[in-house]
C-alpha cells in the first residue's frame, strides 16, 4: 500500500550522559513530566499529524521500550493500515549482520521495511526530544518547496550554535551550507534532528553512503553534506515552538521544571494531546499534613509531606515530615519521613530512607549540579547525597 | 481457563439517587474521583479470569455504553466470548416499564446464559462497591458441592434488607427481609451452577414470580434448599441513595478502605483517558482529599473528592464535597457538603452549604 509519508523513529540511543537513569533502559523510555516517557512526544506528534505508520528503531536495552510501545494503542496507532513497529537490528540470510552503526545505517538496515509501504516521503525522528510539532505542516512545506530533504531548524543563540549542527540558508530558506559544531557559526539556525526526505532520493544516498568505507553513516555528518554537495534542494523548516533535547541531567531537569509554567509548554491542550501508556491507579491522596504548591502530582501518589516546585510521576509516596523541593520523582518513588530531596532527579521505585538528604540548592559554585539517584535503589537512612552526584545500582555505598 | 461467566445487573434505576441518575443508571455513576460504579464488578470478574461477561441494561444506558466501549479496559474485548451488552430484546412483553425483578431480567437473557460454555454463573450488581476475590469464592463454591453460593459481609448495612441465617452445618437455610434482622448481610452477589439457575428462572417465570430474593430464593429454602456462603472480608457499600453515595466516597479518604478496595494484586480498571497530571498553583492548600489527574488546583480543598479536569481558582474553599469531571470553581467560591455533577460552573463569590446528612446535589452542567 502506497503511503504519502511514514516515520522512522531513532530510539536506539544509550543516553550515556543520563547514565544513572539509562543503565537499564533506553533513553526514550525514561519517564518525563508526570505521566509520560520521552518517546510519547514524537509518537503523539505522529498520531496528531496523521502519520499512522511509525517504525521504531531500537537497539540499546530495548525490553522496556518494546513492551511500552506494544501495538501502539495508546497513541491510536493500532490501525489496520498503519501501526507502530519495533525494528531491532536483524540478520539476513548468509549475512554477517551488525548493530546499527550510525543514524543513516539504522535506516539503511531497514530499507526493506520502508519499501513495504512504498512511501513518497520518510520522516526521520529522534526519541529524545520534548516538543509538540505538526509534521503535516512540515510535510506540506517540504512538498511545496520541492525539496529532496527538509530539515526542521530552530533559532538559537550564537553561543549555543557552537555546540549544534548549524544551517546557513538563502533568502528562500534553502540550505546553502551545513556545519557541525562550528567554532565561528555563520548562522543561528540549528538542526533539530528532524528530517523529511523524498524516499526515492534518500534510498539512493543511503546505498551510496553504505558503500563508502570512510563514512560514519550519520545523517548530520555524511548524508546531508553529500546531498548538499550533489546540488540537491535542501529546505530549512523554521520551527518556533518549544523544543528541548533532554540528553543531559540538567536539560532533563530543566524541561521537567518548564512544565510548572504551562505558558512555556502546556500539556493541557486537548487539541494536541500527548498520550502515554499507564496503569489504572486511584486518584492521588493528599494527607492531613501535606503542603503542595507549584507542583505536578500524578494519580496513585500518596502525599503527606511538603512538595514545592516539583514534578511527581504516578504512585509516588511522600511521608509526613519529608520535603521535596525543585525535584523530579519518577514512578513508584518513596520518600520516607524526615527525608529531604532537593534539586534532584530520582529514578523509578527508588526509596529515600528516613532523614536522608539528596541534593543541595545552587550555591553558585562551579561544581554544583542536580543530584541523580538511579532507579530501584535504596538511599540509606540519614545518608547525604551531594549536589551533582549520581548514584545507581552497583555502587557500594550511598 | 475459568469455568465461569459473569452477569452484571446494570438496569436498576435507583430513584433515591435523584438528579445523580437523571441521565444514567447507578452502574455508570462516577465514583471515587475517576471510576464508575460498574468498574468494581467488571474488575472483580476480570481479576478472577472471567472475561465472558454479559451486562444487562434496560434504559438510560447511553453513558454506560460510552464507558464500556468494547470492554478493552477490562481485557474483555475478545473475538468471541468477551463483553456482551444485553439491552432489552425487542419482544413486546419487555417493553413495559422496568424489569419487575432480577428473575425477569435474567429471563430476558436466558438463552444467552443457557448457551454459555461455562458451568458456573457469577451474578453481581453493577452498583455494588466492593472488590471481591472471586477466584477464591469460585474455588470454594466448586469444592462445597452446593448449587448456589451467596457472597456475604459481616458489615451491617441498614438499607440492605436481605439477611441470611447460617445453620450449624455452615450452609444458609433461611433468608430474612429486614435490615435490622440478625444474620449475614447479602451482597446480592451469587455464584450459581448454570443448570440450576436456568431451571430456577424458568420455573419462577411460569409462576409469574419475578423476584429473586423474595420469591425464587424463598421457595428454594422452603423446599429445604441449602445455600453456600462466602464471606467477603473487605470494604463494601451499596450505592442506592444520595447519602450512601456521599458516605461511600468519603469512606475512601481512609487509607484502610482504599487499601481494601484497590489492592495491588486485584486492580480496579476503568476507561483510561486522562492525558496529563494535576497542576498545583501558588494558592493551593489541600488536605485529606482524593484528587484525580488533569486538574488545576489553586484554592483550598479539604475532605473532598475531585474528579479529572476540575479547575479551582485562588481563594476558593472546597470542604466535604465531591466535584465531578470538568467542574470549574471561580475565585472566592465556598462549598461545603456539595455534590456537583459533571461540568458544573460555580461563578465568582458563590457560597453553597449543605449538611453531612443532606448534601446539596447540583445537576450536570448547571451554572451557579
Amino acid at each position: 500500500m502506497k503511503k504519502k509519508c511514514i516515520a522512522m523513529l531513532l530510539a536506539g540511543g544509550q543516553g550515556s550522559r543520563l547514565y544513572a537513569l539509562t543503565q537499564q533502559v533506553a533513553k526514550p523510555s525514561v519517564p518525563f513530566g508526570g505521566k509520560y516517557r520521552i518517546i510519547d512526544f514524537p509518537l503523539s506528534n505522529c498520531a496528531n499529524s496523521g502519520i499512522d505508520t511509525v517504525g521504531v528503531l531500537t537497539q540499546y536495552k530495548p525490553m522496556k521500550l518494546n513492551s511500552y510501545i506494544g501495538n501502539g494503542q495508546p497513541w491510536d496507532l493500532d490501525t489496520s493500515t498503519g501501526g507502530a513497529y519495533i525494528l531491532p537490528p536483524y540478520l539476513g540470510a548468509g549475512e554477517k549482520g551488525s548493530w546499527f552503526r550510525g543514524t543513516a545505517n539504522a535506516i539503511y538496515q531497514n530499507i526493506n521495511f520502508i519499501d513495504e509501504y512504498d512511501p513518497e516521503n520518510v520522516l526521520i525522528l529522534s526519541g529524545d526530544h520534548i516538543y509538540k510539532m505538526d509534521y503535516s505542516d512540515m510535510l506540506r512545506e517540504h512538498l511545496e518547496h520541492n525539496a529532496a530533504c527538509t530539515i526542521a531548524v530552530q533559532q538559537v543563540s550564537m553561543e549555543e550554535a557552537t555546540r549544534l549542527g548549524i544551517m546557513s540558508v538563502d533568502e528562500a530558506d534553502y540550505i546553502t551550507e551545513f556545519e557541525e559544531k562550528p567554532k565561528h557559526p555563520k548562522s543561528d539556525l540549528a538542526s533539530m534532528g528532524i528530517y523529511i526526505f523524498n524516499w526515492e532520493k534518500l534510498r539512493k544516498y543511503l546505498i551510496d553512503d553504505e558503500n563508502d568505507p570512510n563514512s560514519s553513516n550519520d545523517f548530520g555528518k555524511n548524508i546531508i553534506p553529500t546531498m548538499l554537495n550533489a546540488g540537491e534542494k535542501l529546505f530549512a523548516y523554521r520551527f518556533k515552538g518549544y523544543w528541548r533535547d533532554v540528553g543531559t541531567i540538567t536539560s532533563l531537569w530543566d524541561a521537567n521544571m518548564d512544565l510548572l509554567t504551562p505558558e512555556t509548554l502546556s500539556l493541557y491542550d486537548s487539541s494536541w494531546p500527548i498520550s502515554s501508556r499507564n496503569d489504572t491507579v486511584p486518584p492521588h491522596y493528599v494527607g492531613e499534613n501535606a503542603e503542595i504548591i507549584y507542583s505536578i502530582i500524578t494519580e496513585g501518589c500518596d502525599i503527606d509531606g511538603r512538595i514545592e516546585n516539583s514534578v511527581l510521576s504516578s504512585a509516588v509516596t511522600v511521608e509526613k515530615g519529608a520535603n521535596v523541593l525543585y525535584s523530579v520523582l519518577m514512578p513508584g518513588v518513596t520518600v520516607k519521613a524526615g527525608a529531604t530531596v532537593q534539586y534532584a532527579i530520582v529514578g523509578e521505585n527508588t526509596v529515600i530512607s528516613e532523614n536522608a538528604v539528596v541534593g543541595n540548592p545552587p550555591d553558585g559554585s562551579e561544581n554544583w549540579g542536580v543530584a541523580t539517584c538511579g532507579p530501584d535503589i535504596c538511599i540509606k537512612e540519614s545518608a547525604r547525597i551531594p549536589a551533582g552526584a549520581m548514584v545507581y545500582t552497583g555502587e557500594e555505598e550511598f | 481457563m475459568t469455568d465461569a461467566k459473569g452477569i452484571i445487573f446494570a438496569y436498576s434505576a435507583s430513584p433515591d439517587l435523584g438528579d445523580l441518575v437523571k441521565q444514567r443508571t447507578a452502574a455508570s455513576l462516577p465514583f471515587a474521583g475517576r471510576y464508575r460504579m460498574i468498574d468494581f464488578s467488571l474488575s472483580s470478574m476480570m481479576n478472577a479470569g472471567i472475561f465472558d461477561v454479559g451486562v444487562i441494561m434496560q434504559r438510560d444506558y447511553q453513558s454506560l455504553l460510552d464507558h464500556l466501549g468494547s470492554g478493552k479496559a477490562w481485557d474483555m474485548d475478545r473475538k468471541s466470548h468477551g463483553l456482551r451488552i444485553l439491552p432489552p430484546f425487542g419482544l413486546p412483553e419487555f417493553h413495559h416499564g422496568n424489569y419487575s425483578g432480577t428473575i425477569e431480567a435474567l429471563s430476558a437473557v436466558i438463552t444467552y446464559i443457557e448457551e454459555s460454555r461455562q458451568n458456573y454463573i457469577v451474578l453481581m450488581l453493577g452498583s455494588l462497591c466492593a472488590n471481591i476475590d472471586l477466584t477464591d469464592a469460585l474455588k470454594k463454591h466448586i469444592a462445597s458441592g452446593v448449587e448456589i453460593t451467596a457472597i456475604c459481609t459481616e458489615k451491617n448495612i441498614s438499607s440492605q434488607h436481605y439477611k441470611y441465617v447460617r445453620g450449624e452445618d455452615g450452609f444458609i437455610s433461611e433468608i430474612r427481609y429486614s435490615g435490622d434482622a440478625e444474620g449475614l448481610t447479602a451482597m446480592e452477589c451469587y455464584i450459581v451452577n448454570k443448570k440450576f439457575l436456568v431451571d430456577m428462572v424458568r420455573n419462577a417465570m411460569v409462576m409469574n414470580q419475578f423476584r429473586f430474593h423474595k420469591e425464587a430464593l424463598a421457595d428454594f429454602f422452603k423446599d429445604g434448599g441449602k445455600m453456600g456462603v462466602y464471606m467477603h472480608e473487605g470494604y463494601v457499600s451499596f450505592i442506592r441513595t444520595v447519602d450512601e453515595y456521599y458516605q461511600a466516597n468519603k469512606d475512601l479518604l481512609k487509607p484502610e478502605n482504599r487499601k481494601s478496595l484497590f489492592p495491588k494484586d486485584r486492580p480496579v480498571k476503568t476507561k483510561n483517558n486522562e492525558i496529563t497530571s494535576t497542576l498545583y498553583g501558588e494558592g493551593a492548600d489541600c488536605r485529606n482529599s482524593l484528587i484525580a489527574d488533569n486538574c488545576w488546583i489553586n484554592g483550598s480543598v479539604e475532605n473532598s473528592i475531585i474528579f479529572p479536569g476540575v479547575a479551582i481558582s485562588a481563594g476558593a474553599k472546597i470542604k466535604n464535597s465531591i466535584l465531578m469531571r470538568a467542574c470549574s470553581v471561580e475565585e472566592g467560591v465556598e462549598l461545603n457538603c456539595v455534590i456537583a455533577d459533571k461540568n458544573v460552573q460555580f461563578s465568582e463569590g458563590v457560597t453553597l452549604v449543605g449538611s453531612d446528612r443532606l448534601p446539596i446535589v447540583v445537576p450536570k452542567g448547571a451554572v451557579i
